[in-house]
């Protein structure tokens, strides 16, 4: 398996952008996508979501881009550290 | 060796909530059931909850909004504290929206849920969300009877307020169904009331049900109103409408509710 992307990896932007279209229309965010700091922590601290928005987004997102993005992960604490991780994380397995 | 209840069941209605199609809360209502006002049957307008933390604010789903909104008025009214109120939630079936959108999902070709579906797809989400809101750690019924929902509820609230010698909020709710679903279920919109039932003296009226001659084969009470009488029959929860006009214009006598067909609740109302 390949490691996860760090925040230092460089991501499609156009992608990354969609991703947080993604995040905010799923959760019902009251914030605008671009708003959303890359590099900020999606869990937590940061845009302050919970376990329950990162299954959310994880539904979103392998709907969408058809990827497995399995609760028992052991990655998940990198996958889903930011929305720049996150969006590279899709870059790279999508398959559609 | 079972003993005959006696004594009359009785509770006061301490403060009220209403939110509905035209009724935007207790004092329009009021005033629409007292004739001083004419109804006007507008879209339910939900507020969003304030009270919630963000994340159960984002989430919060029309039977949420609805039960917040007509409980803490009630509680306000009453001038209780909703932390401490024991509570009895009733709603004729479940979210059709949210059931809707699951049912919508396991017909796709993946047939993922959203967690957040699921997670408010369960029957007593609405007690779930109002403890979290108000920090209430007392007791919650949540119950589902069908068309006859609002006066079993009222009929748990009022032995619960009995039993337990402490104030107990009703909240009867129905939400609207949406297509396919509205074929087979026709609510047509929001409705809840919430009654914060005491068993003290003090309040608006006082309500009496006779234990030894709970249901009656006598028809409910109607509205005169054609649009109020519609409204009744169309919303599970809006067969409360007779009880409230009766608490409206102060009227005392007896009362009969939806319930099961041949079995209606039979009350008396004594205003303070």
């Amino acid at each position: 398996m390949s490691a996860p992307n760090t925040a230092t990896s460089p991501v499609d932007p156009a992608l990354m952008q969609e991703v947080a279209q993604h995040i905010v229309a799923a959760l019902n965010l009251d914030l605008p996508a671009e708003d959303i700091d890359p590099d900020a922590p999606l869990y937590g601290e940061g845009l302050g979501l919970d376990s329950i928005d990162i299954l959310e987004i994880a539904l979103v997102l392998s709907k969408h881009y058809g990827l497995q993005l399995r609760s028992d992960d052991a990655n998940n604490h990198v996958i889903f550290r930011s929305l720049r991780d996150l969006a590279a994380y899709v870059g790279e397995k999508r398959t559609r | 060796m079972t003993q005959a209840i006696r004594a009359p069941l009785s509770a006061q209605v301490a403060g009220i909530g209403v939110l509905g199609p035209g009724l935007a809360d207790w004092a329009q209502a009021r005033a629409v059931l007292r004739d001083e006002q004419a109804y006007a049957a507008q879209p339910c307008v939900l507020p969003v909850p304030q009270i919630l933390p963000p994340a159960e604010r984002r989430r919060a789903t029309a039977v949420i909004k609805l039960t917040l909104a007509s409980g803490l008025e009630a509680v306000a009214a009453a001038g209780l504290k909703a932390a401490e109120l024991a509570t009895v939630f009733t709603s004729s079936g479940g979210d059709g929206r949210n059931c809707h959108e699951i049912c919508a999902a396991l017909a796709s070709s993946d047939r993922l849920i959203s967690p957040t579906r699921f997670h408010n797809s369960v029957h007593n989400a609405a007690s779930g969300y109002w403890g979290i809101a108000t920090g209430a750690m007392a007791p919650s019924a949540v119950l589902c009877a069908f068309d006859a929902s609002f006066a079993a509820g009222l009929l748990d609230a009022m032995v619960q307020a009995a039993a337990t010698s402490a104030p107990v909020l009703l909240l009867a709710y129905d939400t609207d169904y949406p297509e396919p679903l509205r074929q087979v279920r026709p609510i047509p919109d929001n409705f809840a009331v919430a009654l914060a039932l005491s068993p003290t003296a003090g309040g608006l009226a006082r309500l009496a049900i006779d234990p030894a001659a709970l249901f009656t084969a006598e028809p409910a009470t109607c509205m005169d109103d054609a649009a109020l009488e519609a409204l009744r029959l169309a919303i599970p929860a809006a067969r409360a409408l007779p009880l409230l006009r009766a608490l409206a214009l102060g009227t005392p006598g007896r009362l009969v509710l939806d319930h099961l067909p041949g079995e209606q609740l039979a009350l008396e109302l004594s205003p303070c």
